[in-house]
Order: structure tokens, then C-alpha cells, then sequence
């Protein structure tokens, strides 16, 4: 449990640190509350990714035995992460009290956006769940690939220093605009900006719409390899 | 797909094959076909496994119980997977007409940490009944599970015995249209055994239908109506579940034979004899490959001593198809002394009174010297045979028995202890074969 806190903790203390050697700009909000307001959905969306892989082959025993729906076990995976998330929630809102933030009714939007923050993790889930119960290998690549993802995803920087020209491909990455909505939502008191949560919600679907048949059609071999 | 007699059948398998593992798409399993026949050289066979189900075809009427007979590996619990849903099949058509309890182990979705009547709620939830379903249901599991106190206490603390019957009251007690069970009859104490059986028979009579994998040939034959043999993942034999049973049993033996002619079982040879060939023969010493039950029959054996054999001793010993020694006789005590020169000889054992019950039958053979007790030679499975008879009394030994339903008289109660003794004795025998 305390881990909940400690890893978005211990990373946002890493960039403050990054900071003091190199200059990342932080849209003139405090550094602190910029990274760690980041940090927690995406400490949200690596765990819960991560937990997702592993989530089949640690229920080995029931799915031998039991014809239930698998998506039940990514799914699980998913949920328990979300209490964890709700956890290092607790001290982004000590954080924010102490900086002394403005928030308004735009607080509601925090549902919409966890909501599309545990759909994106799981499309990616299932897809590493389905392919990692075949293939040991995706399981273990899943934390370079998230390693990776942290710097395509507005964590450390915000989406304002993203060169233009690159910005629309930069928003098919679905995290950035959840991070950025949560950014909005959270320290400036306003919806999340339009352009990037749309792009994160048709990218949620496009992958989901993906990643769900191919999950299906795996899952139905599942009993025959664990 | 809307069949016109979909209404009568459970379950309709259609050219079912499986092999465990996820099946590749066909072009790429051709090209992998391709490259193999190439490469086949180099990097040897990459073979993905031999199909566990090859081309079943079933229909399971509706109301039938059915009982899967095969040995080990013959593909019974991948059959019962694949209609559970837990796997499906790499080709061929599975339809369930029906709600299916989805669980073919009972005791694997039980928690450990949770108590028996918790688990119960969670196996409901993952059967999908509603919360009130599981609940009015409750009472009946705990009364049925007979667990006492222990319903209330952690599954980690039960018995196996316990555990199994905590399975098997949730799956007799959630009403299915098509019920499966492996191996489940071994659980709790015989009245338990007994409550089961009965259960099975009372959903059987509410229309249920119920496939049960077993390899207690008796419970078998008690519950199930129809009978199917797998054999190396083919459906070898479907008909009545005496028939399966028989046909298992003669298989059995067959396979055992056939092993036999590759690698001959525990044989001890010291050359000193020599054995061509062994046959049964009937009584006018014409060769036979099945004994009427009840009739005589005798073994031959055609051997060659190779040195003098002044008190020769040859036993045979019949075994039945569970391996049990049901005759075992010695040349010697039944009166054969006789001197063994260095020459070939037919042995012949003839068997006036036959006792043996239906079924499949294996010959063990043995020759020593009576003088050193040295033996010579011995040979396990050297000839089998089957008894076959229209009676349906089973057990070890044949023989019609007299009945009597007596009314009870005084004078009918005469001797008293041989009939507490005789009782005694029955319950005894009974206890053993359930």
C-alpha cells in the first residue's frame, strides 16, 4: 500500500532533481504539483498495464477449470490498480491544498477522465495479457515499453514545448491527452483542452477495437497452454 | 444453426478435432507445413503435438446420462473441457443446447481463504445466478454438503473429502440442463457416495443431461444409461453403458497383448526352457478366442525342455482385466509328476468347471524345477482370452445363486448365528466393491 505512494513520490523527486541540472518549462505552475499531477494517472496506467500481463497466467488454476468470460482477470487487474491510484490521489490533494489551488465544478471531469485513463490501460492490458499467456517475451518487454511511452507522454514537459509540426502525431499517443486533462482539470481549473481528448478517446476505441477481438480469439486457447 | 430434432438433443459434436495450442491460421500453417518438408533435414520435426480429439462425431439426446470410458490420455477430460467451454476445439462444431454448469473440476473456483457457504456465493456469482438464486439455494447446499459447523469455517481448514463434497453439492444443486463430472463419485464416505448417486439419478429423471467421466466401471454401469469409448482421441464404441464397459474392458486387454508381442512383461528366461506358443482350446481340443461362460476350456502350451527335469512344476495363474489373480494352480498339487526329458512337449491344463465371470482375461506362466524350486522360465500375459455370457451379473466369480424373499417366522429364524455370520460377511463384500 505504501508503495501506492512511493513510486509517483520518488519519481516526481527524480525530475525535480532533472530540473535543477536542466531547464523544463512548466507552463508557470509549481514544478512539484506540475509533475506529480502527472505522475499519478501515469503511475496509474504503468501499473495497471503491468498488473494486466501476468493476470491470466497467475489464475491459471480457475481458467483450467472454469468457462468464465477472461476478460474478468485484466479486468480485476485494472480495478485493483484504480485503488492505488486513489491512494497517491490522497497526497496530490494535500499538495494541491498546500499550494493552495483554485478548483471549480471542473472537477467533475475527473470521472470521465479516469474512466478513459482504465479504458486506455485496458486495450493495452488485454492485448499484453492475451499475447504475454503465448509468449512469455511481451510480459517482460512490458516495462521498456512504458519506460518508452513516459517520454512520448507530457510527464516531465508539458505539451506546450512539443514542436508543432509534430504536435498531431504526438496526440495519437492516447496518454497525452489524458495527462494534459488532468493537468487542466486539476491545476487550472478548466475542462481538459478538446483537440488531444479527442484524439485519446478515437485512439481508446481504435485500440480497444483492436486489441478486444484479438484477446477474444486468444483467450478461447488459454486452458491449453497454462 | 436450427436443427429439426434440436428440441430432443443436449449436445451435437460435428468433426470435432483438438490439439492443445493455439491454432495457426491456415496459410500459415501451410507455409509452416512447406518449410518443414524442406528444412526437415536441418532443423528437425517441430511436430505441435498429437491431436488429443480426432473427428467425434456425438449426439447426447436430451435426458441421457452418458459415461466416458477410456484409458489415461484417451482424451475424456479434453472432451468434457471443450464442452464446458474452458477450451475450444481447433476445428469442428460443438452445440450445447442448454444452460451448461461450465466447470468440470469442482473444487478449483473455491478460495481458500473464504469460508464454505462464501464460496458457495462466489461459485453462484461466477455461474451467473442472481443474488436471491444463490440465496434460496443455500440452505439446500449446506444440507446436501453435510458439513456441520466446518460450512462456516475457512475452505484451507477442509479435508479433501470435504472439499470435494463442498464441490459436488454446488454442482448437483444449481439447476443445469447439462451437467459434467469428472471423477467425483470417489468423494466423502460411502452414504455420501450413495447421496450422490442418488442426486444424479433425480436430476437424470428432471430431464437433466448429465456426461460423466469415471473410471469406476461399477458406478458406471450403475448410473449412466449410454456409454462411450475413447480411444487415442477417436470414438471407438457408442451404445449402451454395458456395452461401453465391455468393449473398454476387452480393449484393455487387447493393448495389453499387443504390448506384449513387442516387449514380453517380466519374463525370467534361463534358456533351459524354450516356448513356441500357447492357445485355449475347447473340448475337442479345437483352438477357440472366447469361452462361453460356464463352459470348459483349457490352456496348451507348446514348449521344449532343454535338459532333463526330474520333478518339472508348472503353474498358471489367470488374472482378470483389474489385474486381480482370480486362478492360480500348480501341476504339482493338482497331481501332474511326471519326468521332464530334454524334448518338446504340449502342456495342456484343462478347466472342467468354469467359474469365471464375463470378461477379459490374461495367463500367467511360470516352469521350475520342483527339485532346486529354480525358475525356469516365466512369462506374464503368454495367452488371453474373453468370457462372454448373456448374464449381466458381474463381479469375480460366476455362478447363479438362490434367491428367496422368506417371510419372517419364527421358525424361519432357526439358526440364528449363521445368519448374523452370513450378513456379516455380505456387508463386508458390499463395502469393498462400492
Amino acid at each position: 500500500m505504501w508503495w501506492a505512494f512511493l513510486q509517483p513520490l520518488i519519481l516526481m523527486l527524480l525530475f525535480n532533481m532533472l530540473r535543477g541540472f536542466v531547464n523544463i518549462p512548466s507552463d508557470g505552475v509549481p514544478y512539484i504539483l506540475f509533475s506529480y499531477s502527472a505522475l499519478v494517472p501515469w503511475t496509474f496506467f504503468t501499473n495497471a498495464v503491468a498488473a494486466c500481463g501476468p493476470s491470466i497466467t497467475a489464475n491459471a488454476e480457475v481458467i483450467k477449470k472454469i468457462a468464465l468470460p477472461r476478460e474478468v482477470f485484466p479486468l480485476a487487474a485494472v480495478t485493483a490498480t484504480l485503488f492505488d491510484f486513489a491512494m497517491s490521489a490522497i497526497l496530490l490533494a494535500v499538495l494541491m491544498v498546500w499550494y493552495k489551488v483554485q478548483v471549480g465544478f471542473c472537477l467533475l471531469w475527473i470521472i470521465p477522465l479516469v474512466m478513459l485513463m482504465a479504458g486506455t490501460a485496458f486495450a493495452i492490458g488485454i492485448l499484453l495479457a492475451g499475447l504475454g499467456t503465448f509468449r512469455k517475451d511481451f510480459i517482460f518487454a512490458t516495462p521498456f515499453i512504458t519506460q518508452a511511452w513516459l517520454f512520448v507522454t507530457p510527464v516531465i514537459y508539458p505539451l506546450s514545448s512539443v514542436p508543432e509540426q509534430w504536435k498531431n502525431m504526438y496526440m495519437l499517443n492516447p496518454m497525452v491527452g489524458i495527462i494534459e486533462g488532468f493537468r487542466n482539470v486539476l491545476l487550472r481549473a478548466s475542462a481538459p483542452p478538446p483537440e488531444p481528448i479527442l484524439f485519446a478517446v478515437f485512439m481508446t476505441v481504435v485500440m480497444l477495437a483492436i486489441s478486444w477481438p484479438i484477446f477474444r480469439r486468444l483467450s478461447s486457447y488459454f486452458a491449453d497452454v497454462l | 444453426m436450427r436443427f429439426p430434432l434440436s428440441n430432443e438433443v443436449a449436445i451435437r459434436i460435428r468433426g470435432l478435432w483438438k490439439r492443445y495450442g493455439l491454432p495457426l491460421p491456415k496459410v500459415v500453417e501451410k507455409s509452416v507445413m512447406y518449410l518443414k518438408k524442406h528444412r526437415n533435414a536441418l532443423r528437425g520435426s517441430r511436430d505441435r503435438g498429437p491431436w488429443a480429439l480426432r473427428d467425434i462425431h456425438l449426439d447426447v439426446k436430451k435426458g441421457d446420462t452418458v459415461g466416458i470410458v477410456g484409458r489415461n490420455g484417451a482424451g475424456k477430460s479434453t472432451l468434457l473441457k471443450i464442452l464446458a467451454g474452458v477450451t475450444s476445439p481447433t476445428a469442428g462444431r460443438v452445440e450445447i443446447y442448454g444452460r451448461i454448469f461450465p466447470m468440470i473440476e469442482l473444487n478449483a473456483g473455491l478460495h481458500m481463504e473464504l469460508t464454505g457457504r462464501e464460496n458457495v456465493r462466489l461459485l453462484g456469482a461466477v455461474m451467473g445466478l442472481s443474488r436471491k438464486e444463490i440465496e434460496d439455494r443455500l440452505p439446500e447446499i449446506e444440507d446436501f454438503c453435510e458439513l456441520g459447523d466446518w460450512f462456516d469455517r475457512p475452505v484451507r481448514m477442509y479435508s479433501s473429502g470435504m472439499l470435494g463434497r463442498l464441490g459436488f453439492g454446488v454442482a448437483v444443486n444449481v439447476e443445469s440442463d447439462v451437467i459434467l463430472i469428472d471423477e467425483t463419485f470417489a468423494v466423502g464416505d460411502l452414504k455420501f457416495q450413495n447421496k450422490s448417486l442418488a442426486r444424479v439419478r433425480e436430476m437424470r429423471e428432471s430431464g437433466a443431461t448429465i456426461l460423466l467421466v469415471s473410471h469406476s466401471l461399477e458406478t458406471l454401469q450403475f448410473v449412466a444409461q449410454r456409454g462411450i469409448l475413447l480411444e487415442e482421441g477417436k470414438l471407438i464404441a457408442s451404445g449402451s453403458a454395458l456395452e461401453a464397459i465391455n468393449t473398454y474392458e476387452t480393449l484393455v486387454f487387447r493393448s495389453e497383448q499387443k504390448r506384449l508381442e513387442h516387449r514380453v512383461r517380466n519374463r525370467i528366461s534361463t534358456q533351459e526352457v524354450n516356448i513356441f506358443g500357447a492357445r485355449i482350446y475347447g473340448p475337442n481340443l479345437e483352438t477357440i478366442s472366447e469361452v462361453s461362460s460356464g463352459a470348459p476350456f483349457g490352456i496348451e502350451i507348446h514348449l521344449r525342455l532343454n535338459r532333463r527335469v526330474d520333478r518339472p512344476m508348472f503353474s498358471l495363474g489367470i488374472l482378470n482385466a483389474a489385474g486381480i489373480l482370480c486362478k492360480w494352480n500348480i501341476s504339482e498339487e493338482d497331481g501332474l509328476t511326471i519326468r521332464g526329458e530334454s524334448e518338446e512337449y504340449l502342456l495342456r491344463a484343462w478347466y472342467a468347471e468354469n467359474y469365471f465371470a464375463n470378461g477379459a482375461y490374461e495367463v500367467h506362466f511360470a516352469a521350475r524345477d520342483a527339485a532346486s524350486f529354480e525358475t525356469m522360465e516365466r512369462i506374464a500375459g503368454i495367452v488371453s482370452f474373453d468370457v462372454v455370457g448373456p448374464k449381466r451379473a458381474r463381479g469375480i466369480i460366476n455362478g447363479v445363486c438362490e434367491w428367496e424373499l422368506a417371510p419372517y417366522r419364527s421358525d424361519n429364524v432357526a439358526q440364528t448365528n449363521e445368519v448374523v455370520q452370513d450378513t456379516g460377511r455380505q456387508t463386508k463384500t458390499a463395502t469393498h466393491h462400492s
